[in-house]
């Protein structure tokens, strides 16, 4: 594994553009180096930012570190980038199964198994169903036997630990899973302590905040920024026709536009602004009034229909407003 | 008094259905240079703020590399404001809900080409 680490360590060290950060970034994970692994990840991601690979192994990654919440979001992104992308959608059934949404795993472990060709998620499957089984079992028992029912649910805890940080989903689930529950573990006392722990103000993390509006977003050619009363970034991404981020120049000349158009429409007596469409030769520029002042901008190329502007601006204010109320 | 030569192009504006005002604005000062607006509308203020929109959303257009703007739509609860400019002039109208957005962008976009 060292060796491993090495060569891929200087491979990339030779090309920093490549994807050889993706089996770094695995291999680090799976030597228990999850803070490198992490930092090889995020800065893969910087480069590649709509590879759907790249942010399956960052879940993996938050997935260990026991940021549950992280991990299932960079699977999210990574199926959306890529919708037949099998270990993301394989992880979010990890995810769900240990959420204890145990209808949505079958339904994603499912589709995976659904080409017959991997027997351990067809284990995996037998393990969801089983304990859908087991929760079915218990209900109506619960009032009478907390302790059973209860029992269940840290069963299922316990059957699908740390695998979701795993080399590939399936073959953790082939090497973690127990052959059978046992009768002591279906009775065990509720564990006091969850499972994976949630924080619930996660502190902003720069690149997170970089991609934030990456899931709410159709392609490569769409962007979305989030800039502050005062004209800075708070979120999202601005790269010109280069590939160069010029979110700090753009944030900065817009600027004051939410005060003015809320004055505007207080001159005319029409209301309160909802939103800006620009349209220029390159680009449809669209913007909305956004949470404590901000302004959310998304950006397409000029073919893109200006009606699905609108609709991104939606998407993307939604997930605006969870990330400011999260971190604000 | 004297009729400027946009006289015609904003009557022609201010017919559309909705629309109760429109102006042609200095984009550098914001100082309107004509109008034909509805009474109780505030064309000077408005004229201005809609410039500076109209002047920033073209810096920061230029600053992303999208190229010149042909075309701004503010949307509000009850109607809204378009903008189209050429150069240092920019072609305003003040509409309603009601109004048809679609004709009145084409118009404005095909007015503002003219401007000089």
């Amino acid at each position: 594994m060292a060796d491993e680490i090495r060569r891929l360590s200087d491979d990339l060290a030779r090309d920093p553009s490549s994807l050889v950060f993706l089996p770094l970034a695995d291999a680090l994970r799976r030597a228990g180096q999850l803070d490198i692994a992490l930092r090889v990840a995020l800065r893969g991601l910087d480069r590649h930012p709509y590879l759907a690979d790249a942010h399956d192994v960052l879940a993996r990654i938050h997935a260990d570190r026991g940021d549950v919440e992280r991990a299932a979001d960079e699977w999210e992104m990574a199926l959306r980038l890529d919708p037949s992308h099998a270990q993301a959608s394989l992880g979010l059934g990890f995810v769900d199964f240990r959420r204890g949404d145990f209808e949505s795993a079958e339904r994603r472990l499912s589709s995976s198994a659904a080409d017959g060709q991997n027997p351990a998620v067809a284990a995996a499957l037998a393990h969801v169903r089983f304990a859908r089984g087991s929760q079915a079992a218990n209900v109506g028992n619960t009032a009478s036997n907390g302790v059973r029912a209860n029992g269940a649910h840290t069963m299922v805890a316990e059957a699908m630990p740390a695998e979701v940080s795993m080399p590939s989903p399936p073959d953790a689930i082939v090497s973690r899973r127990p052959a059978e529950p046992s009768v002591s573990s279906d009775v065990r006392a509720p564990s006091t302590t969850a499972p994976f722990a949630i924080r619930e103000y996660p502190a902003p993390d720069p690149t997170r905040a970089r991609q934030l509006f990456v899931p709410a977003l159709e392609g490569p050619d769409q962007t979305a920024l989030l800039v502050d009363a005062d004209g800075l970034v708070l979120a999202g991404s601005y790269q010109d026709a280069t590939g160069h981020d010029v979110a700090d120049i753009v944030a900065a000349e817009l600027a004051g536009v939410s005060s003015e158009a809320e004055r505007a429409m207080r001159h005319l007596g029409l209301g309160a602004w909802t939103s800006l469409l620009v349209e220029a030769d390159a680009a449809v520029v669209a913007m909305t009034p956004a949470p404590l002042g901000s302004l959310l901008v998304v950006a397409a190329s000029r073919q893109t229909p200006v009606g699905l502007v609108r609709l991104l601006l939606d998407r993307a204010l939604g997930r605006a407003r969870d990330w400011l109320a999260r971190v604000s | 008094m004297n009729k400027t030569p946009y006289a015609e192009l904003l009557s022609m504006l201010s017919r559309h259905r909705g629309v109760v005002g429109s102006f042609v604005v200095s984009e550098r000062d914001g100082l309107s240079i004509d109008s034909n607006v509805q009474i109780g509308v505030q064309a000077d203020a408005v004229a201005a703020l809609a410039a500076s929109l109209h002047r920033k959303a073209r810096l920061a257009c230029g600053a992303a590399g999208c190229g010149t703007v042909t075309f701004l739509r503010l949307d509000a609860e009850r109607g809204g404001i378009c903008a189209a400019g050429r150069d240092d002039l920019v072609l305003v109208t003040i509409s309603e809900a009601r109004a048809n957005i679609g004709l009145l962008r084409v118009e404005m976009m095909r007015a503002a080409r003219a401007l000089t």
